[in-house]
């Protein structure tokens, strides 16, 4: 069953008095517990795209629902993880977390602090619970902005290139937990990237978008290639290499016919 | 110690603050006993000190001092009671903000001591009147730089509230007003600190009572070292407050401070 269903969902900006298309009318249909990665050149409108998702941006045409229904403005449903300032600083881990409980009415008071102290031991800060969030590393900070994003319990999990602003052994060790985390517990999630690896290794399903405006170039399923089971030692496999062939050369493409279209102008 | 760039040990830091300072009495102090400035105009460090001793037990300065920082308090704390909310409205609602900041701007550039006589004619030469030129010469200023704290929040703080499922209040509330506290506070100390120059303004003009007061006052008999030991004053309760401030700044933000 379609969970998120984007309808004819189109982007454009004004600046300078001039129109400027971001995001071409694009129709996708995501099931309950996929997760979608957007891979696409910077710039390209994947990440416009996601925040209409979140509702943190309007689109000009289309819609946008969630189990069959429309939505409209942001919301607990549609939680969000940034690549910076992603933690709040005046808070500590635990309460940064509790922060994803605060405007939930279905939890009581007595099972907060269980919660809290759960989501704290899944994302593996256990000893940092009481240390304020400029005091631990970047990729720890990342790892309480998902917990607390899992604390609100949302329908769909946006992440926008969560990552990115980290170093490649942390990144990985990231993406590790990430896996374990979706083999438990799969939450619909769409996810920005600009890691190839990354975009094939935690998706079942990944989307390239052209340069802008946005445009579907290749919708693959992920899974039907590599399965469901993942791990760090799927890097090594032939098939993730092959994979990895194939969608380095639609970027390489692509990146190529943008710049030609550019030149023609 | 020249180091381009580099730290210092803090005891070489107080040092060198102590020996500037202690140059600085010691050019003066030669300046007025020399003769090159008469002393009528430039007693000696000391004498300023032993003044300062007299205005305490001549007369009741302390009591002067009180009411100073009584009315200094009083009016910032007015300046602040409706220039937080109105600074958090105005950048979180554009449409307040385009409301006011033209009108604010413009009341912005008029200097304060030429709205002392209108306020005099509006509030008397009471406690109003000093209150009023306290709090023109605070608050358009106040709420401008409120506005910007609040506005130089990130935004992915205030879209992570939503996303959380704050409403408008909640992120205001939960998320805009601590992101923003610290630079708040940092531009209360610094208009608290401008409270003082329209405070000694409006004691000047008007008043009887009040540091300004007593440094005018005392003018008139060439009192020198008693009107400089009062600048002192202003000086030192000026310094104590900004201390203090930043002390509270260092306990209540230490957060920020990385590892």
């Amino acid at each position: 069953m379609s969970h998120l269903v984007l309808d004819q969902v189109a982007k454009t900006f004004r600046s300078d008095g001039r129109e400027v298309q971001a995001v071409t009318p694009i129709s996708l249909k995501i099931a309950k517990g996929q997760i979608v990665t957007f891979l696409g050149p910077s710039g390209c409108g994947k990440t416009t795209l996601m925040r209409m998702v979140g509702g943190l941006e309007t689109p000009t045409k289309g819609q946008i629902s969630l189990d069959g229904a429309s939505l409209e403005g942001p919301d607990r449903r549609r939680g969000m993880v940034f690549q910076s300032y992603s933690a709040f600083p005046w808070l500590t881990v635990a309460g940064n977390i509790r922060m994803g409980l605060k405007y939930r009415t279905d939890i009581c008071a007595a099972a907060r602090d269980e919660i809290v102290k759960g989501l704290i031991a899944t994302v593996g800060l256990t000893s940092f619970e009481d240390s304020y969030t400029n005091r631990i590393s970047g990729g720890m900070r990342q790892r309480v902005a998902i917990a607390r994003t899992l604390a609100a319990d949302p329908d769909v999990l946006l992440m926008d290139e969560p990552f990115g602003a980290l170093d490649a052994l942390t990144r990985e060790h990231l993406q590790t937990k990430l896996m374990e985390l979706n083999q438990t517990s799969a939450k619909t999630t769409i996810f920005v990237t600009h890691d190839v690896e990354e975009a094939i290794l935690i998706a079942n399903r990944l989307i390239i978008f052209s340069a802008r405006p946005a445009r579907v170039l290749e919708d693959i399923d992920v899974d039907a290639t590599l399965g469901t089971t993942r791990d760090q030692a799927l890097r090594d496999a032939p098939a993730f290499l092959d994979m990895r062939r194939h969608v380095q050369k639609v970027i390489r493409t692509e990146y190529a016919r943008a710049e030609q279209e550019a030149a023609h102008v | 110690m020249l180091g381009f760039r580099t730290k210092l040990p803090r005891q070489t830091e107080v040092f060198l603050g102590l020996a500037g300072l202690l140059v600085f009495l010691a050019l003066w102090h030669v300046a007025s006993v020399s003769g090159w400035v008469k002393q009528q105009f430039l007693p000696t460090p000391w004498a300023v000190v032993e003044a300062f001793g007299r205005l305490f037990v001549e007369r009741d300065f302390a009591g002067d001092i009180l009411i100073s920082v009584g009315r200094v308090w009083l009016a910032f704390l007015l300046s602040v009671l409706v220039a937080v909310p109105l600074g958090l409205l105005m950048s979180c609602y554009r449409a307040v903000g385009a409301f006011v900041e033209p009108f604010i701007d413009f009341i912005r550039y008029l200097p304060v001591p030429a709205m002392v006589p209108l306020l005099i004619i509006w509030f008397g030469v009471g406690e109003a009147s000093k209150i009023a030129v306290l709090w023109m010469g605070t608050f358009f200023q106040l709420v401008l730089l409120i506005a910007d704290d609040t506005k130089r929040v990130p935004s992915e703080y205030v879209e992570s509230g939503f996303t959380l499922g704050a409403n408008q209040w909640q992120v205001i509330r939960d998320i805009i007003t601590p992101a923003a506290l610290p630079n708040m506070v940092d531009n209360l100390r610094i208009t608290l600190g401008w409270c003082w120059t329209y405070l000694i303004i409006a004691e000047i003009v008007a008043a009887s009572s009040g540091v300004g007061h007593v440094i005018w006052s005392l003018r008139r008999f060439v009192k020198t070292p008693e009107v400089m030991a009062g600048i002192v004053a202003i000086g030192l309760i000026g310094l104590l407050t900004d201390q203090a401030f930043r002390y509270a700044h260092r306990r209540w933000f230490r957060y920020l401070e990385r590892s």
